[in-house]
Order: C-alpha cells, then sequence, then structure tokens
C-alpha cells in the first residue's frame, strides 16, 4: 500500500468529495470505468476519496455528472507541470547546470609546481603552442601525452606529472640536478693547508712535497710545490700540484644549554581572516589582524575561478593558531645528548667528508642556570687546499731585479 | 454456485492451481481483525461507519463492525479496515 501511495505521490492524484445518498452506486460505476478509488472515508452524509490524476482528467464528464467536488491537487508531476508554466525558472534552472558544467567540466587554470616561474611561463608557452589554452574542456585534455611531450621539449626534466585536480591543471616537474663538470686544468699550482695540523701522511702525485710527517704546519702554509727542478736542464719549471695531505686536527667545543625552557603550546584555538590581495597590496575581508599575543601563522591563496586569470585579484586565507608560552625543565641527559648532536653537526660543516674522528674528550659540567659541554676532537682529514701559482712576467722580473740590487 | 463453477473450483483445486483465477469463486484474507481482503467482488452494496456490504457473484458479504474505512477499491479487489465484528455470507 505504501508503494502504492507513493506511485501516486509522483504521479499525482486528486482529492474529492461526492454529496450523494447513493454514493455505493456511483463508486461502482467508477470501479467498472476501471478507476481506482482510495482511501474513502464516509462523514455523515458524505464521503471523501482520492482517485489519480490521470483518471480525473480522462473522466472529467462522469465527474461532472456525479457532481464531485475537487478539494485537493496533489503530486509530483502536477508539481512539473507548474513549473513549466513558470518559464524563468526553469530557464534559471538552465542556466545554472550549464554554469555548473562549465565550471566543473573545464579546467580555468594551469599550475606548475617544482620549478622557476621562468620554467613555468615556458611550459605555459609550450601548452599553448601545442593548442592547449585554458579554459579547455577536461575531456579533450591527454595527460600522458602532455607528459610526453613535456619530456620532449625540456631535456632537463627528470619527472613530470600532469592531472587535473578541480578546475586546475596540475604539472608537477622534476629538473635534473646539472653536475657540474670536473674542472681540469693545467695551470701550475701548489697545495696549501686549510687549516693548523699535524701531518700524518703526505701522498705527492705530482709537484714537490716541501712538508714530511710530524710536522706541525699553519692555515695557508705550502705543502706541495708546484715548482720543480727539471732532471735534463736544471731549470726550475712550474707544474700542477696534486695529492693528499693526511693531517691531525683539533677542534675545541663550548656550549650550553639552559635548564628551564620556554617552550611554545598551541591551544585548541584558532581565527581565520580573509583579505583580498590586489596587485601586492592587502584589503581586509573578514577577521582582525593578529588577534592573539603568542601565535603561529599559516597563509593560503585562493584562486578565484575566471577573476584570478583575467584580473591579479585573490583571496587569502590566514590562519591564527594562538600558543600559550610554557616554562619546561629539560633533564640533564636530554640536554647532553643536545648538546652533543649540536657538537657533532658543527664539526661536520668544519671538517671534510673523508675525515675520521681519532680521539674525543667531552666534559659535562652545570651550574644552577645551564649545563655546558667541553670537547676537543682530534680529526685525520686531508687538509690540502690547491692555489694557482703565476709566473712573474718580464717587468716584474725589472722590478725584482732592481730591488735586489738597491 | 453453478455446477460449472463447481467443476471448475474442483479442478483447480486438485490442479492446485488457486481457486479464484480459475473459478468465480471470492478470495477473502483477513489480517486480524483489522483488515479485510477480498478479491473477485462485483461492488459494493452499501457502506456505512459500522457495515460494509460487498457484492460477488454467487453470495453478498456482509461486514460488521465498527470505524470502517475503505482503503482501496479496483475491478478486482477490495480492501476494508476498522474493527470487525462480524462476516455474514448471504445468497443474493
Amino acid at each position: 500500500m505504501l508503494i502504492f501511495k507513493l506511485m501516486y505521490l509522483i504521479r499525482g492524484y486528486v482529492l474529492v468529495r461526492l454529496k450523494d445518498a447513493n454514493f455505493e452506486k456511483i463508486m461502482n460505476l467508477l470501479r467498472k470505468k476501471g478507476i481506482v478509488m482510495w482511501d474513502i472515508e464516509k462523514k455523515n452524509d458524505e464521503i471523501k476519496f482520492k482517485i489519480s490524476y490521470d483518471d480525473y482528467r480522462k473522466y472529467q464528464d462522469i465527474i461532472k455528472e456525479t457532481k464531485m467536488e475537487t478539494i485537493k491537487k496533489k503530486g509530483f508531476a502536477l508539481n512539473l507541470r507548474k513549473i513549466k508554466v513558470r518559464k524563468g525558472f526553469v530557464a534559471g534552472i538552465f542556466i545554472l547546470s550549464i554554469c555548473l558544467y562549465l565550471l566543473s567540466s573545464l579546467v580555468w587554470n594551469v599550475e606548475v609546481i617544482g620549478t622557476n616561474n621562468l620554467t613555468a611561463k615556458k611550459i605555459k608557452l609550450v601548452l599553448e603552442e601545442n593548442e592547449i589554452k585554458v579554459p579547455v574542456s577536461q575531456g579533450s585534455l591527454e595527460t600522458k601525452s602532455i607528459e610526453t611531450m613535456l619530456y620532449k621539449n625540456f631535456d632537463n626534466f627528470k619527472f613530470v606529472e600532469v592531472y587535473v585536480e578541480g578546475s586546475n591543471l596540475i604539472i608537477f616537474v622534476k629538473e635534473k640536478n646539472i653536475e657540474p663538470a670536473e674542472f681540469k686544468n693545467n695551470e701550475p699550482s701548489s697545495i696549501v693547508s686549510k687549516k693548523n695540523a699535524i701531518i700524518s701522511k703526505v701522498i705527492a702525485k705530482s709537484g714537490q712535497p716541501v712538508v714530511k710527517e710530524g710536522d706541525v704546519v699553519y692555515e695557508g702554509q705550502t705543502l706541495i710545490m708546484g715548482i720543480i727542478k727539471n732532471k735534463n736542464s736544471e731549470e726550475f719549471v712550474m707544474v700542477p700540484s696534486d695529492g693528499i695531505i693526511y693531517a691531525k686536527t683539533y677542534y675545541n667545543f663550548e656550549m650550553k644549554e639552559e635548564k628551564i625552557r620556554d617552550v611554545n603550546i598551541s591551544t585548541d584555538s584558532s581565527k581565520v581572516r580573509f583579505f583580498l590581495k590586489i596587485n601586492g597590496k592587502n584589503v581586509k575581508i573578514i577577521g582582525d589582524k593578529a588577534p592573539y599575543e603568542n601565535y603561529t601563522y599559516k597563509e593560503r591563496t585562493i584562486a578565484v575561478p575566471i577573476l584570478s586569470s583575467l584580473t591579479n585579484i585573490k583571496i587569502v586565507k590566514s590562519v591564527y593558531y594562538e600558543e600559550t608560552v610554557k616554562k619546561i625543565e629539560i633533564d640533564e641527559n636530554t640536554a647532553q645528548n643536545k648538546m652533543k648532536v649540536a657538537m657533532y653537526d658543527d664539526l661536520i660543516k668544519k671538517c671534510n667528508n673523508d675525515s675520521k674522528i681519532l680521539k674525543s674528550s667531552i666534559n659535562f659540567t652545570e651550574d644552577d642556570q645551564f649545563y655546558y659541554l667541553r670537547a676537543q676532537i682530534e680529526v685525520m682529514e686531508d687538509i690540502g687546499e690547491s692555489v694557482k701559482i703565476y709566473p712573474m712576467t718580464d717587468a716584474q722580473d725589472e722590478i725584482n731585479e732592481e730591488n735586489q740590487g738597491g | 454456485m453453478s455446477k460449472f463453477n463447481n467443476f471448475r473450483s474442483y479442478l483447480a483445486d486438485n490442479l492446485e492451481i488457486p481457486n479464484d483465477a480459475f473459478s468465480d469463486n471470492f478470495d477473502l484474507r483477513m489480517h486480524g481483525n483489522k483488515k479485510v481482503i477480498i478479491e473477485n467482488h462485483t461492488g459494493i452494496i452499501v457502506y456505512e461507519d459500522n457495515e460494509v456490504g460487498i457484492k460477488t457473484n454467487e453470495q453478498n458479504i456482509l461486514i460488521k463492525g465498527s470505524k470502517f474505512k475503505i482503503e482501496e477499491i479496483n475491478s478486482f479487489k477490495v480492501i476494508v479496515k476498522g474493527e470487525i465484528k462480524e462476516i455474514i455470507f448471504s445468497k443474493e
């Protein structure tokens, strides 16, 4: 019965009233005509019942003859008939549907991620040359072929991924890291010390070593000289020096760490602020600037379809997350570990990659306010650094000779 | 009940075919004492708040009770709802 009623709610029904002493006769007449009646109720000398809207229209003459009164008409189909009359409303819905279709099925913006502005512009230019201009239908975009096209046009791309997200065409690019070509020249050079150190081992591939194992050398001191004596002619010639000089270097570290530290802890509250960005200037729409005393701040630019592509207007959403400052006591172990890590980070920056720690002595002390670290690290590393040497010009020779003569 | 109808009813019973589909006999079903469904009827004789009379091919059915409401009526079936107290079958 529920399905039956639901069906007639969709197709439409009419509630009618019949005031006749012989209503049984009329009901039988309607039944014989094939009219379905339901929810028949009798009150005093009248009955009310429902018939389908189709039957109501079909047997209009019988309804008039039997003097039936129409109480109400109801149903989805009847509402549709009303909508037919309201042409403006229908046209509005039609236009809205078209707008929705256009906004959702077209790509309005091309976004390039993972590269600089210049390459992004080049990518967009390549797309335009290949007749991919926004707005473009999402269905006509073949992401795989765009990827292939970009690989062909840009040799320096290691990875390209093209996908459609909403109304944006996202092009994710990863560029190859161009490795600098190894610089090899035959200019005369010497190798000098970068640091103060004690020499452990000298491996001279070319040039004349001027230090030996156990020597103490200072920063800038020559280790391998690029001037050698020619065995045949007894003349001095300049050569490019090459070699490795392993030496012991010493690094001293002094660090301190607070015992009680202020830490920012975020609360759950946050406030949102919207503003318009017009040609780099911010115009506030909603929200206060810096609503909290302590806060972290995040900003996101929302590109409005059509508007942002035509003008330089963007909506910026900024969120302020409130934070409270809390004092936290740091335990000794944590502080020591932190200082150690910081010390080794510092050491890595100062040393070469192939350096090796030989000995380390680390001392920890503390007072009322701080934990202290004092350390001395002995490292074995290559301390050589190549420097160019220039042959003297004739003019310089003359000046030198004059100086010597004077 | 005519002899031919009797024969059709007998045949339907033995062939295990629904009786009302093969003969002119009515089919009466009750859901408790709240609802009566009568199939194969030929019309309504009387409809009052406390009684409903339904005509079938060979018998009249008089349902007595209170608060009667005809839920649905079409050329084949009639559904009567209300508090049923009595059902009387009578020859025309």
